[in-house]
């Protein structure tokens, strides 16, 4: 539904008598990098035989450069189950059934993820057949075809619900240049073509699945030595090759754009204040303010949550998406409003708001109360070999590894109520606004 | 393997402590507990023996609101914003919901913060402030639902609500939610009444798991024994009336694409063999969000004709949402059910007789050996991920009291698998599942177009944008013209805005 979780809510500040060690992250972990560029994370945990698998391919929707390509990244993710010569699709199915594995795959705007939990005694088998399919992938013409019907289904499906029709709107209105102009799932129009795209989706294969974009994380009842061994014999002849494509940069935006963008149903309508922000970068103090900054002015114990939500009761949903990215993205403050005529008001109290906090400092115990929600979320966040490996996977999509972690807990340590003024004060600026008014053409 | 055994086993205990004598206590019987050492937190499920089969008539969804007025508003000791604000720092939470049967008051903590936390619980259970402002927000919310999300925003889920509401109409079950109607005219007085009757210390189970201490236990029983005695009478079980040839609802909507959910009541509850013999047809159906799912292979990945199709033989609710089954959503009649996810409209007849074909195939010839040796070996580690979290054992362990399960249901599964054989499947199958006799609600445009094609079972030939193997073509030829035989005064159109209004 609404994105107003920000990835800090996993990795977050770790105070109190925990900081006393000396990582945030409460496993030990094996870091390996193969030959051919290949990364790998072996991170044992107590999980009684189970174990979580995930293959990280540091490609998505942002990479989709090329014209009428967008929704190319999330496509592929579906024809990697069409299995390869030694394992066709059905087979690999049938021998991951048999051990009653539990699988799944997704794509976001910067990264793709494999991921299965298993019985820690099928490791071998899965490794086999995971590390066959990333090398050897092979799939007919028709085959192709008809996942691109399954995932014009998967379209249809989405497009059912105004949070989609919002994001296409509003990336598409807030971009000019930048792949993040399109949403992951792509235009329709692109999507609509993908049955004629068969050779451009073997290129796709040849130039980002390869092992130096790649990333493979395994969490649970392991032995280190024994599956990075197992590892290297399955993964050491995968050829390196990726090519990393020329994504253009968006021009820093110099005026304020607003739309407006029709729900074909019946909905509430929704207010949406995108402001252009920064990529992930833990070094930068203001950067991670800011994602602070998201929860301390909108979040759920914000005094305007507060009067919106609960006294006031004009909104139906509120909150702030500061995201993680690997290059910028859009900050976002979204509100469903109850009334058509209370959507500028309620946009008028939310400019007011962010002006507040670039002239007032956020108190100390607040900021203080911020941090150790970070760190209980942290720790009560990571109970499964699952929840491990998954929270990790945006991290790996970010800088190529997880020690980044520890970089912003450092990072949070350091923020004052000043730096979180300085944030309000960079990030948040009418030139870098875009505002999209979302209704329901059935009212 | 043994490693394996342990995440389903037997920990669960029924508490044996010695009491102070005199003081009130929630009885022993009441409480199950799931201790886990090495889990750093404390979680809780407070059961109560409620749920919106209790709800009046014409004051449907008062249990739902009931006990959203315990988990999410303001205490007499503290208001919702305090409570919020409280509960923040330790990234703790607890929250209720209700289903038709169970209501369930959960939270969890990490144990540093148990002190903080278990007040603010306690005090929601005990002491909920039922203010006038906190109720209209929660109204609001789910009139917004009703009004907006559910009729015009996620057809898949209003075909299956219009489905639920088919198949156990004249009984209790007979609303999944509420109206718009009854939402309205619930008052302040009746969510007190209702409390007063159904939220007492005789109709209620407390569940802890993770690493609570023994005192908090003693806490809790005391705490919770100051709640009023006594327990309404148990309400019967439904007794739905038994459908006859195909009964199909067609609602009608400017819909972009068509939902299909179809299914009947089934009298088997899960505990015994052939419940389990049943999961495994059921698994290789249509098991959930897999593509293992024959439904699937058949109409997503061989066809191209939407996202995913999947069979269930418990009330699955919040498919779209989930992959793994849900807790504490027990219930006392369960039924069968196949969800067709969005299809393009030119191709809904041929989906729809696409899945009543594979559902009569199975039915008519039963599983084969080598499908029942895969899908059995399958289930006997997936239900492993059914769950995985202190939490979600604490829920199924509820469920266990629930369905009068001695031991663990999860474990029960896993162990009947290896007793089964194709024919004890196969004798399942044909006790409980038949084809042809079953509620159909498709969520469409042009619903007259549809009644039409039905009542003329036309044939309904598909076209692909790509080329398809001849295996595939000649199979359509034989799915175009399977026969449904719908008698026309077995459909009925209905309008969107006409569901759940009152």
């Amino acid at each position: 539904m609404l994105r107003i979780v920000a990835g800090i809510m996993l990795f977050g500040l770790l105070t109190g008598p925990a900081a006393m060690a000396q990582t945030i992250f409460p496993y030990q972990y094996t870091r390996e990098v193969l030959p051919n560029g290949l990364t790998v994370y072996l991170i044992p945990m107590e999980s009684p035989g189970l174990v979580a698998y995930y293959s990280i391919v540091r490609t998505g929707s942002r990479d989709e450069v090329e014209r009428g390509k967008s929704g190319f990244a999330h496509f592929f993710e579906h024809m990697m189950f069409r299995g390869t010569k030694k394992y066709p699709g059905s087979v690999y199915d049938s021998l991951l059934t048999s051990i009653g594995a539990s699988r799944n795959a997704y794509t976001t705007d910067d990264y793709t993820t494999y991921h299965l939990n298993f019985a820690a005694e099928d490791l071998r088998l899965v490794m086999e057949l995971e590390s066959d399919r990333f090398q050897n992938l092979a799939y007919g013409k028709e085959a192709f075809q008809t996942e691109a019907g399954a995932v014009y289904g998967e379209y249809r499906k989405a497009v059912t619900n105004p949070w989609l029709v919002l994001a296409e709107k509003t990336q598409s209105l807030a971009y000019d240049v930048h792949t993040y102009k399109h949403t992951t799932i792509g235009f329709e129009a692109d999507i609509k073509a993908m049955p004629e795209q068969y050779e451009y989706s073997l290129s796709f294969f040849k130039r980002f699945y390869r092992p130096d974009n790649t990333v493979i994380l395994i969490a649970g009842d392991i032995d280190t030595r024994k599956t990075m061994e197992m590892i290297a014999g399955f993964y050491g002849a995968w050829e390196k090759g990726y090519a990393a494509p020329a994504i253009v940069p968006e021009p820093p935006q110099k005026k304020e754009r607003t739309g407006a963008v029709s729900y074909p149903g019946k909905t509430l309508p929704v207010l949406n204040i995108a402001y252009k922000g920064e990529q992930f970068d833990p070094a930068s103090t203001r950067f991670v303010a800011a994602l602070l900054l998201g929860e301390l002015a909108f979040g759920e114990t914000s005094d305007l949550y507060k009067k919106l939500y609960i006294k006031e009761q004009r909104v139906q949903m509120f909150g702030a998406s500061i995201p993680l990215n690997r290059d910028l993205p859009l900050f976002e403050i979204t509100a469903m409003v109850k009334k058509v005529e209370d959507i500028e008001p309620i946009r008028d109290e939310i400019y007011a708001t962010l002006s507040a906090f670039q002239s007032t400092p956020v108190s100390v115990q607040r900021l203080a109360d911020l941090k150790k929600r970070q760190k209980y979320a942290f720790l009560t966040g990571l109970d499964t070999p699952d929840r491990v490996a998954g929270g990790l996977a945006r991290f790996v999509a970010l800088s190529g590894g997880i020690e980044v972690i520890e970089e912003l807990y450092k990072a949070y340590e350091r923020v004052t109520p000043k730096d979180v003024m300085d944030a309000a004060a960079a990030y948040f600026t009418p030139e870098q606004r875009t505002v999209v008014v979302l209704k329901g053409a059935q009212q | 393997m043994n490693r394996l055994v342990l995440l389903c086993a037997g920990v669960i205990t029924i508490l044996a402590l010695s009491c102070t004598p005199g003081e009130p206590l929630v009885a022993e019987k009441n409480i199950v507990l799931l201790p886990v050492k090495n889990d750093p937190t404390v979680n809780v499920r407070i059961w109560f023996k409620v749920g919106s089969q209790n709800d009046p008539e014409g004051k449907e969804g008062l249990t739902a609101l009931t006990a959203q007025m315990i988990g999410d508003a303001s205490t007499a000791a503290n208001s919702y914003e305090a409570i919020i604000e409280k509960l923040y720092p330790l990234a703790a939470w607890y929250a209720a919901s209700s289903s038709m049967e169970m209501t369930v008051v959960s939270g969890r903590t990490h144990r540093d913060n148990i002190e903080d936390f278990y007040p603010l619980l306690r005090d929601a259970v005990l002491k909920p402030a039922f203010l006038d402002a906190d109720l209209e927000r929660l109204r609001s919310q789910s009139l917004n639902y009703l009004e907006n999300v559910l009729r015009y925003a996620n057809d898949e889920e209003l075909g299956k609500a219009v489905l639920y509401d088919d198949i156990f109409a004249g009984t209790p079950y007979r609303k999944p939610a509420t109206t718009v109607a009854s939402l309205k005219s619930i008052t302040m007085e009746d969510i007190k009444a209702h409390y007063a009757k159904h939220f007492t210390r005789d109709n209620l189970i407390i569940g802890l798991g993770g690493s609570y201490d023994e005192a908090l236990v003693t806490r809790v029983r005391t705490d919770l024994a100051a709640l009023p005695a006594g327990a309404p009478p148990e309400v019967p079980p439904p007794a739905p009336a038994p459908v006859k040839g195909l009964s199909v609802t067609i609602v009608e909507k400017d819909a972009p694409a068509t939902a299909l959910s179809m299914g009947f009541p089934i009298d088997i509850l899960r505990g015994s063999k052939e419940w389990y013999a049943l999961a495994v047809a059921n698994s290789w159906l249509g098991e959930h969000r897999n593509s293992s799912s024959h439904l699937y292979q058949v109409i997503r990945e061989e066809r191209g004709l939407n996202y995913g199709d999947y069979s269930y033989i418990e009330h699955y609710p919040n498919g779209g949402m989930r992959s793994k089954p849900p807790q504490n959503v027990s219930r006392r009649r369960q039924l069968f059910e196949i969800w067709i996810r969005p299809v393009p409209n030119p191709t809904r007849h041929f989906a729809l007789r696409a899945a009543l074909r594979e559902f009569k195939e199975l039915v008519d010839n039963g599983l084969t050996e080598g499908a029942f040796t895969l899908t059995r070996n399958f289930l006997r580690k997936y239900v492993l991920h059914y769950a995985p979290t202190t939490m979600e054992r604490l829920g199924y362990a509820l469920d266990d009291k629930f369905y009068g399960i001695d031991g663990s249901h999860l474990e029960m599964f896993r162990k009947t698998m290896d007793g089964l054989t194709v024919a004890d499947v196969n004798a399942a199958i044909k006790k409980y599942w038949r084809f042809g006799d079953m509620h159909v609600a498709v969520v469409t445009n042009d619903a007259a177009g549809f009644r039409d094609a039905l009542v003329n079972d036309t044939p309904s030939p598909i076209t692909y944008a790509t080329p398809k193997p001849a295996g595939v073509l000649d199979e359509d030829k034989t799915i175009q013209a399977f026969p449904l035989k719908v008698s026309p005064e077995k459909i009925t159109i209905v309008k969107v805005e006409d569901l759940f209004a009152k």
